[in-house]
């Protein structure tokens, strides 16, 4: 192991971090290491993970991984520590008379297929849903497909990346036609700009950010911090330039504006590759139950674009956006300038927005203008916050409208899944039910009897949880809670499953870059935990679908991950072969003739492009990537009289989404106990607010008590408030609003009104 | 006199025209003095983590390539040495030049961006909050050696250092066993000739430190973490 070390780090000149750790580790210390990817974020850092008589007991970043070479954050160095938490679900669970009972795992499942059997008998297939997640392995995230979607017949799987990742999805759907970055993380090691979009890196993507960083010393590279918060990414940044929520859609149109008057289009490029359509306006917020969108794209010319960007001038976009026309005119020179390199980050910020899409769509305008795309250290590069929201939810497609290939209301894709799942094609409906929030109502309004959860935290998560908590309580519907803690959502479980975690079974995850990662088992899981795949199988043959599931316990992992490939073959996204992904730290798709394909659509680099021009939009049946004419439309929620200040919610970089696995690491815990709410200090001080003091922040929805923290880890633009979410103890989320952004149905975090009062 | 008319005229131009500005300049003076408020967009605050990257942005100080001179380490034993208590300013352990000199003029010339001073034979420590230039508002020097009356004032134990003294897990990043108020710019004391050679970094270039290195704190939060939300306890069958 060392060698291979010491051979990395001479691979990698500055990498000095795999050695640096191994000089920490006692010399008697007999300890196995093992690669795979982190049980974490999207950014998908290789770990390795030693090994001691059976226990996990050490992690270190793998040097060989090009996505973190060698580096972690501190919730990956200390992430097997959860597993050891004395109140781990061992056992399976069974409500009874108010108490769980602990029950054979075997009988647990027994009662959820017998459950499941008997409300799809009673009230149909569309009473029974499931709900899954972005941290699911790739097979898990099959097998759930296949089992709703194939065995039973019903579209109600979705999960939660529809709560982070359903804009970038729906964003890139639209303009490119194909979904996921056209670039990858080898952008940052190119380009001369980083402009971040509404992203707190440096503690969301610390590694990421770390690689801009050492860019920013070594070679110049500057990066600009483009935010409604002050945070630590703004400190580190070259410029900060703050914005007033929801306006970001005018400053994006403002940007391509300036890159127009000034003549700073790739007119080759545009001419060649890009066409411009526009949408519906005015579409709503989803706020009622049962709500309905359907975009209505339209043809337009350059001329139509030109004369609708007349609205955003900088001067205009600067009285409601409170971004100076300086600022404006400086981000659009970035973009203009052909000789500077750009790449634009963005997460949550641009997602959870209830015009996620368009916000989605008028980045990628940018890029499309000045033809910086698709290029090393050009082109604009959404992450993503969970570690397989890439490679399970959005490729294997745990949403109601998608299918492993394609979506469920294209009847190609259909007969393609019924072929390789050996299904009658009739039983896949071609309609899509519930989107998650909407999967919730269901539940609340009582359509949904049955549902089951996996590997996600639901009523810690959701917006509005002051709904959808009550919802999850009542009689009407069943819930079955798959995970490896207790949190508030296995609390009104009435079966609770024990899984196993991450390194105790085989899996793969895909991270933002269109990366593939393989691990194998590396300890013994507890008691009774089993893989959620497995679970999945189990519960499937007890309905009588054992035939469609004929995997053996032991290489699950690989049978179902070769039968899933089928769906990808084909230069445009095929899947590197599982004995690649075993030998090497992860491979990026397509993955054709034995190569990663680093930058899509660029016919020097993507063996799929094939219309004879350097760049080829191939998603698109014309070939031509699209530049939409999106507006400005204001948040459904804005601050008031009654409700004076806008609540932003976000994470640390202490804590990982809803906290039930890094609460349980001591570290972690110890240096961010709780959460907080940030104000700034002029508002502070105008409400007579001390650092530390509890405060009652209320919507019209619910209300939540927090601690004041007055200039600490951020610092809100003024009349905004900040509230970290996870803390099941401070559930911020009863305040939330649950408006969603009509194309992609994902829920804004980031914007609601609210009221604060000392108690 | 047609002649002169001209002239007389101009005159009489010029003295209306001063007039004129006069009573203007003088109804100017009247009103009250006014000085715009310049406001940037987050209020004229600095956010409190400002100082976590402050080090790597000064032109100048190349961390990623500063050697290390062994022979003229500092070590944390002196370290602690010019200090009342873990986390006090340090006082002044060598002569200053002027009793009158200002920080901005004097201490930061040495002590802004370091390099060896033959004169003490060391490295000059650099330090991390160069902005606050009223050093010796904070650190004074030290005159005599006696005391003005007996006391009792233990000094408490610095925090240990090393292998293995502050990591949760073998291998993994040591915990900040300090506080950082004041302290927010860590390469400042951790990186650099200057640094006490058992805290000195290896991995200068990592810049954005508490990635991976938190704060490790005894303080309790003034709320309870330790009662979960969750029901579960309760629920569980006995």
């Amino acid at each position: 192991m060392m060698s291979a070390i010491t051979a990395a780090a001479s691979m990698f000149p500055g990498i000095i971090f795999a050695s640096e750790q191994e000089e920490g580790i006692p010399e008697n210390a007999n300890l196995d290491w093992k690669k795979g990817p982190c049980r974490f974020c999207g950014v998908g850092c290789g770990i390795l993970v030693g090994t001691e008589n059976g226990k996990a007991v050490a992690v270190k970043g793998d040097p060989n991984s090009s996505v973190n070479k060698g580096l972690l954050c501190v919730k990956g160095y200390h992430q097997i520590m959860c597993i050891q938490s004395k109140d781990r679900l061992t056992h399976a669970l069974v409500k009874k008379n108010g108490t769980y009972v602990q029950t054979p795992i075997s009988e647990a499942l027994d009662l959820v297929a017998s459950k499941m059997k008997e409300t799809i008998a009673a009230h149909g297939k569309d009473s029974v849903a499931m709900y899954t997640s972005g941290q699911s392995t790739i097979p898990e995230g099959y097998i759930a497909s296949k089992f709703m979607k194939g065995a039973i017949g019903t579209n109600n799987l979705d999960c939660n990346a529809r709560l982070c990742m359903a804009s970038a999805v729906t964003g890139f759907l639209t303009s490119f036609g194909a979904d996921e970055p056209m670039g990858c993380y080898e952008d940052i090691d190119h380009a001369d700009y980083f402009v971040t979009w509404g992203n707190n890196m440096a503690e969301m993507h610390p590694v990421l950010f770390s690689r801009m960083l050492e860019q920013k010393a070594v070679r110049g590279a500057k990066i600009i911090d483009f935010a409604t918060r002050t945070t630590r990414s703004s400190t580190a940044s070259d410029r900060s330039i703050l914005f007033e929520p929801q306006t970001d859609l005018a400053v994006a149109n403002a940007i391509c504006y300036e890159i127009i008057k000034n003549g700073w289009v790739n007119k080759s490029f545009v001419e060649k590759h890009c066409t411009f359509s526009k949408g519906l306006t005015n579409i709503g917020y989803g706020l009622e139950d049962k709500f309905k969108f359907t975009d209505k794209p339209e043809a337009i010319d350059f001329e139509a674009y030109k004369e609708f960007l007349k609205d955003y001038s900088p001067e205009k976009v600067a009285k409601y956006s409170k971004v100076s026309v300086k600022d404006i005119k400086y981000l659009a020179a970035i973009y203009g300038d052909p000789n500077k390199k750009v790449v634009s980050y963005w997460c949550m910020g641009m997602n959870q927005h209830t015009r996620g899409t368009w916000i989605n769509n008028l980045v990628y305008n940018i890029h499309l203008l000045t033809g910086k795309i698709s290029k090393p250290g050009n082109g604009p590069f959404s992450l993503t916050g969970q570690p397989s929201a890439c490679g399970t939810a959005r490729e294997v497609g745990t949403f109601t409208h998608k299918l492993p290939h394609g979506v469920v209301t294209n009847k190609k894709d259909r007969e393609m899944a019924a072929r390789i799942w050996k299904v009658p094609v009739a039983r896949i409906p071609a309609k899509p039910t519930y989107h998650a929030t909407e999967m919730f109502r269901a539940v609340d309004r009582g359509d949904i009897k049955f549902i089951w959860t996996q590997a996600t935290n639901p009523l810690v998560s959701l917006p509005k949880t002051s709904r959808y908590r009550p919802a999850m309580e009542k009689k009407s519907c069943f819930v079955v809670v798959s995970d490896v803690f207790p949190t508030p959502t296995s609390d009104v479980a009435d079966v609770i499953l024990p899984a196993s975690w991450h390194i105790e079974k085989d899996g793969l995850y895909g991270n933002s870059e269109r990366r593939t990662q393989h691990w194998s088992k590396m300890v013994e899981g507890p008691g009774d935990t089993t893989p959620d795949a497995w679970m999945f199988i189990e519960v499937a043959k007890r309905m009588g679908y054992g035939d469609l599931f004929p995997y053996s316990k032991e290489n699950h992992v690989e049978e179902i991950y070769n039968e899933y490939r089928q769906f990808h073959e084909g230069a445009k996204h095929n899947m590197a072969p599982l004995e690649v992904l075993k030998k090497e730290s992860g491979a990026i798709w397509p993955y054709v003739n034995g190569k990663s394909t680093q930058w899509r659509y660029n016919a020097k680099y993507d063996p799929a492009c094939s219309n004879g021009e350097d760049f080829h939009f191939y998603g698109k049946p014309d070939g031509k990537a699209v530049i939409w004419q999106r507006p400005f439309e204001d948040a459904p929620e804005k601050p008031d009289q009654e409700y004076p200040f806008w609540l932003n919610t976000g994470r640390v970089v202490e804590h990982w989404h809803t906290g039930s696995m890094t609460r349980r690491i001591p570290v972690l815990h110890q240096a961010m106990p709780n959460a907080y709410v940030e104000f700034h200090p002029d508002d502070a001080k105008v409400l007579g607010i001390r650092n530390g003091e509890n405060i009652k922040v209320t919507s019209r929805r619910g209300s939540c008590t927090l601690p004041a923290s007055i200039n600490e880890r951020g610092l809100p633009t003024k009349g905004q408030v900040f509230v970290p979410f996870f803390d099941e103890n401070m559930l911020i989320n009863d305040v939330t609003l649950d408006s969603f952004c009509p194309i992609s149905k994902e829920p804004d975090y980031k914007k609601c009104a609210v009221k604060v009062e000392r108690v | 006199m047609k002649k002169r008319l001209g002239i007389i005229s101009f005159f009489v131009a010029i003295f209306i025209a001063f007039i004129v500005i006069w009573n203007y300049s003088y109804q100017v003076g009247l009103e009250e003095a006014y000085t715009p408020v310049i406001e940037t967009p987050t209020g004229n605050f600095i956010p409190s983590e400002s100082g976590a990257f402050r080090r790597f942005d000064d032109a100048g100080l190349d961390y990623f390539n500063m050697p290390v001179d062994e022979d003229h380490q500092r070590s944390l034993a002196t370290y602690y040495n010019h200090r009342a208590y873990p986390g006090a300013p340090p006082s002044i352990p060598h002569p200053v030049a002027k009793e009158r000199s200002f920080g901005g003029n004097t201490c930061i010339q040495c002590h802004q961006n370091g390099g060896f001073v033959a004169k003490f034979d060391a490295y000059a420590p650099i330090t991390p909050h160069p902005e606050m230039v009223n050093c010796r508002q904070c650190h004074v020097t030290k005159n005599t050696n006696t005391t003005f009356k007996d006391f009792n004032f233990s000094k408490p134990k610095p925090p240990e250092v090393g292998l293995g003294a502050n990591n949760a897990l073998v291998g993994s990043p040591p915990m900040i066993p300090h506080q950082l108020q004041m302290r927010e710019s860590c390469i400042s004391c951790h990186g650099g000739p200057s640094a006490p050679k058992e805290i000195i970094v290896s991995h200068p270039e990592r810049i954005n430190c508490r990635q991976c290195h938190l704060p490790k704190t005894n303080a309790q939060p003034n709320v309870d973490t330790s009662t979960f939300l969750r029901q579960f306890d309760q629920l569980n069958e006995k």
